[in-house]
C-alpha cells in the first residue's frame, strides 16, 4: 500500500540497512558467537571440574579428528550456501541456533512471503532476521520445557506416531519451501530438482567414489551453486520472468 | 521411562544440577542475541518503510511455523535424552547442533572406547569424551559464522556479476538449491517420506494460491504450518497402507 509513494526513499531504506544494521550485525553477531564458543564448553569443564572426569587427549583427539573428517567440509560449505538466503543477520543466528534446514531456513522463507518482501533484499532480511528471532524464542522454550516435562509423554506415545513425528514432517516442510519459492522461479526449480536427484543417485550409486570422504559435499555444492549458475545463465539469456507482483 | 530399570551410572552425572547449570549460559547468549537483533530489525525496518504489519506478520509466521519443526526436533531429542542426558541434549538442540550432527558426534566420542550408544555400561570417561566431541566439532560452524559472515556479500556480489536486479534471482536459486538437495535425501529414503515431500509441496501450493487469489493474510502465515501437518497425515497413511516401495 506504501509501496507505491515509497518509491523515492528506497535508497533511504538502503542506507539505514547499509549503515547502520549491518555494522551493528556484524558488530554484535560476532561477539556473540564468540562468547557462544566459549561457554559452549560449560559442560565439559563442568564434568572436567566438579565431577573430576578428565577423558584421555588421545581419546579426544581421535574422536575429533574423526568428526572434522566428516563433518569439517560443512563448516564452511553450509555457511557459504544458506547465505544468500538468510543474509548476514541470519547466518550469525542460524549458525549459533542450529537446525537451520529443518527450522530457520522454512521459517525465514514462510515469514518473507507473508509480509511480501522478496528475498536477497534489504527488506527481505529484516523479516527473515524477525522470523528467525521469533522461532529461536519457540524452539528453545519448547525444547527446555521438553526435556524436563514432556519426555515421558512422547514416551507414551504409539511407536508409529513417534516415528511419525521424526520422519514425515520435516520433508513436508522441504517440500513446502521449494513449492513456495518454484511458484515464482518454477523453471529454476525444475533445474535444481533434476541436479540434485541426479547428484543424489550418483552418490546412492556409489559413482562418486573417486572423491576424497563422504562426497555429500559435493552433492550441496552442485545443487546450490549449480542452479544459481544456471538461473544466472537463463536470467541473462531472457528466459526467466521477474515474479509477478500480486 | 522406558529404561528406567537399567539406567547407566554415567546418566546420573549427565542429569546432575550442575550439568542444567553449566549448559544455560550458552542458552541465554542465545536468545540474548536473538533479542537484540529483533529489536534492532525492527526500529531500522520501520525506518526502511516497512509497514508494522508486514514486522507483524513476519514475526508471527515465524512463530507458528517454528512449532511443528521444534515438536519433531524434540521428538529426535529423546534419542540423545537417552544417550548424553537431558542437559547437553537440550543444550545441543538449543544451540550450534542437529541431532543428525550429534548422534554420530557423540557415537564417535564413546566408540574411542570400544562403546555404542544405548549401551548400558558406558563409561563416564566415554560420556565425558562424547560431550568434548560434541563441544568440539560444533565450534567449526560457529567460528566460521564469527569471522566468515562480513565477507561473504562480496561472494554473492560476484554470483550476481553485480547487477541489482539479479540478487534476487540468484538467493530464490540458492534457496531452490539447498531445499532440492533437502527433499531429494527424503525422496530417496522411501515412499511414504516421498509422499509427504510431494503433499506438501501441493498443499503449500493450493494454499498460497487461494491466499492471492482472495487476498487472505492469515492464510499466507499459517501456510507451512497447515503444509508440514497435511504431509505428517499423508506419510502415515502411506508407511501404514502401501510401506516404502524402496
Amino acid at each position: 500500500m506504501s509501496g507505491n509513494e515509497s518509491h523515492a526513499s528506497t535508497d533511504g531504506g538502503t542506507n539505514v540497512y547499509e549503515d547502520s544494521f549491518i555494522p551493528y550485525v556484524n558488530a554484535w553477531g560476532r561477539r556473540t558467537n564468540l562468547l557462544a564458543v566459549a561457554l559452549s564448553f560449560g559442560p565439559a569443564v563442568v564434568l572436567l571440574t566438579v565431577f573430576d572426569i578428565a577423558p584421555p587427549t588421545e581419546a579426544v583427539t581421535s574422536a575429533f579428528v574423526a568428526v572434522a573428517a566428516t563433518y569439517g567440509i560443512f563448516w564452511f560449505i553450509e555457511p557459504i550456501s544458506y547465505y544468500p538466503v538468510l543474509g548476514i543477520p541470519g547466518t550469525y543466528m542460524a549458525f549459533l541456533s542450529g537446525n537451520i534446514s529443518n527450522l530457520r531456513l522454512p521459517c525465514a522463507a514462510a515469514a518473507q512471503e507473508s509480509a511480501d518482501v522478496q528475498t536477497g533484499t534489504s527488506e527481505g532480511s529484516i523479516i527473515s532476521t524477525i522470523a528467525i528471532a521469533a522461532s529461536i524464542g519457540v524452539n528453545t522454550t519448547l525444547l527446555g520445557v521438553g526435556a524436563f516435562a514432556l519426555v515421558s509423554a512422547f514416551q507414551a506415545l504409539p511407536e508409529l506416531w513417534r516415528t511419525a513425528l521424526g520422519s514425515y514432517l520435516v520433508p513436508a516442510v522441504f517440500g513446502a519451501i521449494f513449492a513456495q519459492f518454484g511458484r515464482d522461479y518454477p523453471k529454476v526449480a525444475g533445474v535444481g530438482f533434476v541436479l540434485a536427484l541426479a547428484m543424489t543417485m550418483l552418490l546412492e550409486g556409489g559413482f562418486l567414489g573417486f572423491l576424497p570422504g563422504y562426497p555429500l559435499y559435493v552433492v550441496i555444492i552442485v545443487s546450490v551453486f549449480g542452479t544459481i549458475l544456471v538461473a544466472r545463465w537463463m536470467w541473462e539469456n531472457g528466459m526467466l520472468e521477474p515474479p509477478e507482483e500480486s | 521411562m522406558l529404561s528406567l530399570a537399567s539406567t547407566p551410572a554415567y546418566l546420573d552425572v549427565a542429569n546432575s544440577h550442575w550439568l542444567w547449570l553449566s549448559t544455560l549460559p550458552v542458552v541465554l547468549v542465545v536468545l540474548l542475541q536473538a533479542s537484540i537483533f529483533l529489536r534492532r530489525a525492527w526500529s531500522d525496518g520501520k525506518e526502511m518503510g516497512l509497514s508494522e504489519e508486514q514486522l507483524r506478520s513476519g514475526f508471527k509466521t515465524g512463530v507458528i511455523s517454528a512449532i511443528g519443526p521444534a515438536v519433531a526436533v524434540l521428538v529426535g531429542m529423546l534419542a540423545l535424552i537417552a544417550t548424553v542426558g537431558g542437559p547437553v541434549a537440550w543444550m545441543r538442540l538449543s544451540v550450534i547442533g542437529s541431532v543428525a550432527f550429534e548422534l554420530p558426534a557423540a557415537e564417535l566420542g564413546v566408540s574411542q572406547f570400544g562403546y555404542s550408544l544405548g549401551d548400558e555400561n558406558i563409561s563416564e570417561t566415554a560420556y565425558a569424551t562424547a560431550v568434548w566431541t560434541m563441544t568440539l566439532g560444533g565450534t567449526g560452524w560457529l567460528l566460521f559464522s564469527a569471522f566468515g559472515t562480513p565477507h561473504m556479500e562480496k561472494l554473492r556480489q560476484k554470483m550476481g556479476n553485480g547487477r541489482e536486479k539479479l540478487i534476487p534471482v540468484i538467493s530464490s536459486a540458492a534457496m531452490l538449491g539447498a531445499f532440492a538437495y533437502f527433499l531429494t535425501g527424503e525422496v530417496a529414503a522411501g515412499t511414504p517420506e516421498t509422499g509427504s515431500v510431494a503433499t506438501g509441496g501441493i498443499v503449500m501450493l493450493i494454499l498460497l494460491r487461494i491466499a492471492d487469489e482472495r487476498d487472505v493474510q492469515w492464510l499466507r502465515e499459517w501456510a507451512l504450518g497447515t503444509a508440514m501437518i497435511v504431509g505428517l497425515v499423508v506419510g502415515v497413511a502411506l508407511q501404514v497402507t502401501v510401506g516404502s516401495w524402496w
